[in-house]
């Protein structure tokens, strides 16, 4: 009789089914010759009825439970929904935004560019230069005040002068206005033309 | 719902807020996996509560599933997890089914027992005995036997579900079966099973 060199292991997935056509057919070919490996399949066999029958008796019987439905759903009611992680949310937000880039490039930068400057307006443009004086403007500015302390003090030249011919009379008020348009206009043309309008007022008195 | 949609589909439909798309996809579903797990702890109150169990957490779970796997398998890997966690948890022996009310008065109903009374007892008293040597053997091993067994899973499914490799499944299932020959072997030949 010759020498088994199957395995126990072998006769297992035979009865199993787990050995292919070709190793199916070596293993029965096998068989035929070998008592021992004969006797552990013809046990395993029976060991696998055995429980087959047993377990066929526990469960064909056994109707599913009922309502395990709602059960279900009162149980999912009744727990608090599961809160995503920051990592996990962080994940799908750029997923998200990378799909609707993807799909839909228009629309997005547009709401992104919109976004932007809504930022901006609101919250500062974080890169907007230091703000620094304007000095043309600055100098404008002066040259504009200048111009209407010059309008000023012709004007004040002219009320003086037109008070002066009608008030032909009072030659000591004319002196005192040409006085305070001299004083006003110091530094200007109209200092000296109130100047030279005293010394003629008092060359009249 | 149209029975030829596929459960990847029921869960993609799903992910698309139909909450009617899970209601089939657990009406598919909800029998195997309430037979595996009763299988597993012998129990039908405890069976009931980790079918909820896993249908809770396929749930919660679902809208960031990705289909890599038979949704299938995924429920066996939820169940055979929670089946796992109950017997290490589980110090106390199995209650079975047989000493159930309900199932004894279903049997009733089933089985014509007053024609054999004696052969009635009889088979009852093996099928016990027998389920016993199946609870004899280790978590891992026994949640392999039976999800080959009785769920029709292959190896590789059966691998992929508990996160094995295929060798250590086998492994688990080889012990499994030797072990309840060990068992059960000196039972038949003293006629007492």
């Amino acid at each position: 009789m010759p020498k088994c060199n199957k395995s126990e292991a072998q006769a297992i997935d035979y009865v199993y089914g787990e050995l292919d056509a070709s190793q199916v057919v070596d293993f029965e070919r096998h068989l035929s010759t070998c008592n021992s490996c004969t006797q552990k399949v013809n046990a395993f066999k029976r060991v696998l009825h055995f429980v087959d029958e047993a377990e066929e008796e526990l469960t064909s019987h056994v109707t599913v439970p009922h309502n395990l439905e709602m059960k279900l759903y009162r149980r999912l009611a009744e727990t608090p929904p599961v809160k995503p992680s920051l990592s996990s949310r962080l994940s799908e937000f750029l997923a998200r935004s990378l799909l609707i880039l993807q799909e839909q490039k228009v629309a997005s930068i547009c709401i992104f560019t919109f976004a932007v400057i809504t930022v901006a307006f609101f919250v500062g443009n974080p890169f907007r230069p230091a703000p620094t004086f304007d000095m043309s403007q600055i100098d404008s500015a002066d040259a504009r005040i200048e111009q209407y302390r010059h309008q000023d003090i012709q004007r004040s030249m002219e009320d003086v002068l037109r008070k002066k011919h009608l008030r032909n009379s009072d030659k000591w008020d004319t002196v005192s206005d040409l006085n305070r348009v001299k004083d006003q206009a110091q530094g200007t043309d109209w200092a000296n033309i109130a100047k030279k309008q005293l010394k003629s007022v008092h060359s009249e008195l | 719902m149209d029975k030829m949609i596929d459960d990847e589909m029921l869960v993609a439909q799903f992910k698309s807020g139909s909450q009617k798309a899970f209601d089939e996809l657990m009406k598919r579903h909800e029998r195997k996996i309430f037979g595996y797990l009763l299988r597993s702890v012998r129990n039908y109150e405890d069976a009931e509560e980790l079918t909820l169990e896993v249908f809770f957490k396929a749930y919660r779970a679902l809208a960031s599933w990705e289909p890599k796997a038979k949704f299938t398998t995924w429920l066996y890997t939820i169940a055979s997890n929670l089946a796992i966690d109950y017997h290490r948890s589980k110090s106390r022996q199995p209650v079975y089914m047989l000493e159930d009310e309900d199932v004894i008065e279903a049997r009733l109903v089933a089985t014509d027992i007053s024609s054999n009374p004696e052969k009635h007892l009889e088979d009852k008293e093996r099928g016990r005995i027998i389920r016993e040597a199946v609870d004899e053997l280790s978590a891992k091993q026994k949640t392999v036997f039976m999800l080959t067994r009785y769920e029709g899973l292959q190896i590789r499914e059966v691998a992929e579900t508990l996160g094995m490799a295929e060798g250590t499944v086998k492994i688990h299932l080889h012990r499994a079966i030797k072990k309840l020959q060990t068992i059960l072997r000196p039972l038949w030949e003293n006629n007492e099973i």
